[in-house]
């Protein structure tokens, strides 16, 4: 071994200085997330460590397993869902170096340790020490911290091991695009399983769980977090055992790691297989529209937007969010804690369903050049973008209100339901069409589907939460007319939510077409990725 | 409709720069930039990465706002008079994505479409041009898998549909096989014989010497020099003039001894 791991050390601190010099915008989104790691770990800490405040060892063996695999877990999952890889050392820019894949892999271990999510992983588990040496004295301690400091390794392992992994899976553009609807599915999943999950705990008994936990326990995930509180209980025997399960867990991710990494370094970027597509025999124009579309410059934006809503992996991999919650979120209320509140979350998926319009031209990039060297009339392409959308969002809106009313069991109350939802949808696009325009940022052109934009996920979803937000309050009047009108709205609804959104939506789109015909270059600077 | 300026008299210069300045935070990537295309030239605009050639491209066809200056493109100022401006301009775009999740056909249809052409041209006109560039008519492959020399002819395809007076392209020849090169040297060849102006930039100094008829060379945000192609050159190799215009460091022999 010639090289050791400083350099590799030193390289990543540089990086992450330089990536933060000169840009107080990041140094501020970089203290954020600092604080909130702190916060996050000193949370982490007290939970892990109460079970032993309060002298409970029952507690304590359910929550450290559970506590530690989620914890694992979340090292696997959280990076590629929403933080994305942090790739300050990339391995493919380690290529050309004369180093052994040995040092190599050494560095790159090394230096992921060094940084927040490590960090803050090993104060929060730190905790489990405390319970340990409250629940059974130095030596329980002892081999916690032992187990923290193994879990440690095998979360950093576990994560780059994946990533490598990935890297070399997705080089292709089908497999990436895949990866990121998969993913969005797993998303959206997220929020309606944990209410799925609460309502069955609901149900379950102590028993049971403890059981689970056991057993967690002796797997890689929970086996770090558990070899203290085996030695309080007087099962020290466990605790080499626990060890093998750990190192061979270790072990194998090294070695996955070491096999993935070449082919991370050398990229055998396969170009996809070209697979000749079959042949079209139609003409150009029919290619691009569908058969009864009207052979226009509104025809043809709308025809091209819609096809983007598919074919662009970003703009599906939000739309498929959109399809999981406004499906999910209904479903998942009458087996959650507390039926009733269907309507209500329906209403929020018409809310949640402009939010993928808050940046439309970011999602088209310098490509919206094209539109800008034709010259496209503000309003037409403002109009056009939104019944693209709306061509889409209409079907699930629907959907949205039947499966709501029928769950509610009153599905006379449907046509009312989804005139409140085109209520919100109207009043969510007129405030989020200028937001659109004036406050459209450029998303980056993106090597990796799991590629962010160093930072700044904070800032630029302020847009669509103030959009969000506004479509609801927008639409209060239509909610309040609902209550107030009793029977009558039973009817009354639909027409009078329909025609509340569209007149909301005409106001906003207007707004949003005159405020581009005067800045369609500031426009396309702004979503041009530098 | 906006009357064309200066429509009597001497002919209009195809593309009109004055005065044009962009300023990008604290860099001045140009300064005050002044340019006549006569019209019927085969323009090459020259200079090295970075001398401002995108950005002053992008301010001509009305991409990109200037600060202060006027462009003005068959007689109509871009910013004055968009619409008529951009009707009779094709643009290349360089480092612009097209809408590349289309396919080449869709592509050219939705350029069409939008220049408000009848469906039956776009689909004759689409039709003639995939088969001359060879990118097949019934290609469902779609624009961000193809090449970068197939990315580029069906640029060069979608700013010629409309059948423009004037093409602005930039780099049309970066990253280009030396078969499709001839192949769009052809095309642009036979395009100013029939009247056309085009406008290009590159860093490639043969292909400029094979094509131009005029030339201005760039660095730094300034036009350094410019005029007919033979008056530039005045009798010396273009390599030449351009490394002594932009101040570049020719190779002595003496440094680098150790290679």
């Amino acid at each position: 071994m010639a090289v050791s791991v400083w350099p590799f050390v030193r390289l990543k601190l540089r990086l992450t200085a330089n990536g933060l010099r000169g840009r107080p915008g990041r140094v501020a989104l970089f203290v954020t997330g600092a604080f909130a790691a702190t916060a996050l770990a000193i949370l982490g800490y007290a939970g892990f460590a109460l079970p032993g405040l309060l002298d409970a060892p029952h507690a304590a063996e359910i929550l450290l397993p559970f506590g530690g695999a989620l914890l694992v877990l979340g090292w696997l999952f959280l990076p590629l869902l929403f933080f994305g890889v942090d790739e300050t050392l990339d391995p493919a820019r380690f290529a050309l170096l004369p180093l052994s894949r040995r040092s190599l892999i050494a560095g790159l271990g090394t230096s992921a340790l060094i940084g927040l999510p490590a960090l803050a992983t090993l104060t929060a588990t730190a905790g489990t020490v405390d319970t340990a040496a409250r629940l059974g004295g130095p030596l329980a301690a002892l081999a916690q911290a032992v187990g923290v400091v193994g879990g440690l390794l095998l979360c950093v392992l576990l994560s780059r091991a994946v990533t490598s992994a990935f890297a070399t899976a997705l080089r292709s553009r089908r497999a990436r695009d895949l990866a990121t609807i998969m993913l969005a599915v797993v998303a959206a999943s997220v929020g309606p399983l944990q209410l799925l999950l609460l309502g069955l705990l609901d149900r379950a008994n102590w028993a049971d769980i403890a059981g689970i936990a056991e057993v967690t326990g002796w797997t890689p995930l929970g086996a770090p977090y558990s070899m203290g509180l085996d030695v309080a209980a007087g099962r020290g025997w466990a605790v080499p055992l626990k060890l093998l399960i750990v190192s061979a867990a270790a072990g194998g991710l090294l070695l996955w790691w070491h096999r993935t990494l070449e082919q991370a370094m050398t990229g055998l970027s396969s170009p996809g297989s070209r697979r000749m597509t079959a042949r079209s025999t139609s003409t150009p124009v029919d290619q691009l529209m569908f058969r009864w579309w009207p052979r226009t410059r509104f025809g043809a934006l709308v025809a091209r937007e819609t096809r983007y809503w598919w074919r662009e992996n970003r703009r599906r991999a939000g739309m498929v969010a959109l399809l999981m919650a406004g499906l999910f979120l209904p479903l998942t209320t009458t087996f959650g804690p507390g039926a009733g509140v269907a309507g209500p979350l329906a209403f929020v998926v018409g809310a949640i369903a402009p939010v993928a319009l808050a940046n439309q031209f970011g999602y088209d990039g310098s490509a919206y050049a094209t539109n800008v060297a034709i010259g496209i009339p503000g309003r037409l392409e403002i109009h056009s973008r939104a019944a693209s959308h709306a061509l889409i969002t209409f079907p699930v809106l629907v959907a949205v209100a039947t499966v709501a009313g029928l769950l509610a069991g009153r599905p006379q109350g449907i046509p009312a339901q989804l005139g409140t939802l085109l209520a919100v949808y109207g009043t969510g696009l007129a405030v989020l069409l200028p937001i659109s325009v004036r406050g459209a940022y450029a998303l980056p052109e993106s090597t990796g589907p799991f590629a962010v934009s160093s930072g700044g996920g904070l800032a630029k979803g302020l847009p669509s939460v103030a959009g969000m937000l506004g479509g609801m309050l927008g639409a209060l009047p239509v909610v309040l007319a609902g209550s107030l009108l009793g029977p009558a709205w039973t009817w009354a609804g639909l027409p009078i939510g329909l025609g509340y959104g569209v007149a909301a939506y005409l106001i906003g789109a207007g707004l949003a077409g005159d405020l581009l015909d005067r800045r369609m270059p500031e426009v396309l600077a702004a979503v041009t990725p530098r | 409709m906006t009357v064309p300026a200066q429509r009597t008299g001497e002919p209009v210069a195809a593309m009109a720069l004055r005065g044009l300045v962009k300023r990008f935070d604290t860099k001045l990537a140009v300064s005050g930039i002044s340019l006549e295309v006569p019209a019927g030239s085969f323009f090459g605009l020259l200079g090295p990465n970075g001398a401002g050639k995108t950005t002053t491209l992008s301010m001509a066809v009305g991409l990109l706002r200037p600060d202060t200056g006027q462009a003005v493109l068959l007689g109509y100022d871009v910013w004055q008079s968009p619409i008529e401006a951009k009707s009779l301009v094709g643009v290349l775009p360089d480092a612009m994505r097209m809408f590349d999740r289309l396919s080449g056909p869709e592509l050219l249809a939705y350029q069409g479409l939008l220049r408000g052409m009848p469906a039956a041209v776009v689909d004759q006109r689409a039709r003639d041009l995939l088969d001359v560039l060879e990118l097949g008519v019934g290609n469902r492959t779609l624009v961000v898998d193809y090449s970068a020399g197939m990315k580029k002819k069906i640029g060069l395809a979608c700013a010629l549909l409309h059948a423009p007076r004037l093409l602005v392209l930039d780099e049309p020849f970066e990253a280009v096989d030396p078969v499709s090169a001839a192949l769009i040297r052809g095309i642009l060849q036979r395009y100013v014989a029939g009247g056309g102006t085009v406008v290009f930039s590159s860093h490639v100094l043969e292909v400029v010497e094979r094509l131009c008829s005029h030339v201005a060379i760039m660095s730094d945000g300034v036009v350094r020099m410019h005029g007919p192609l033979d008056t530039v050159r005045a009798g010396r190799p273009l390599q030449d003039v351009f490394v002594q215009v932009v101040g570049g460091r020719v190779a002595t022999g003496s440094e680098l001894a150790w290679l």
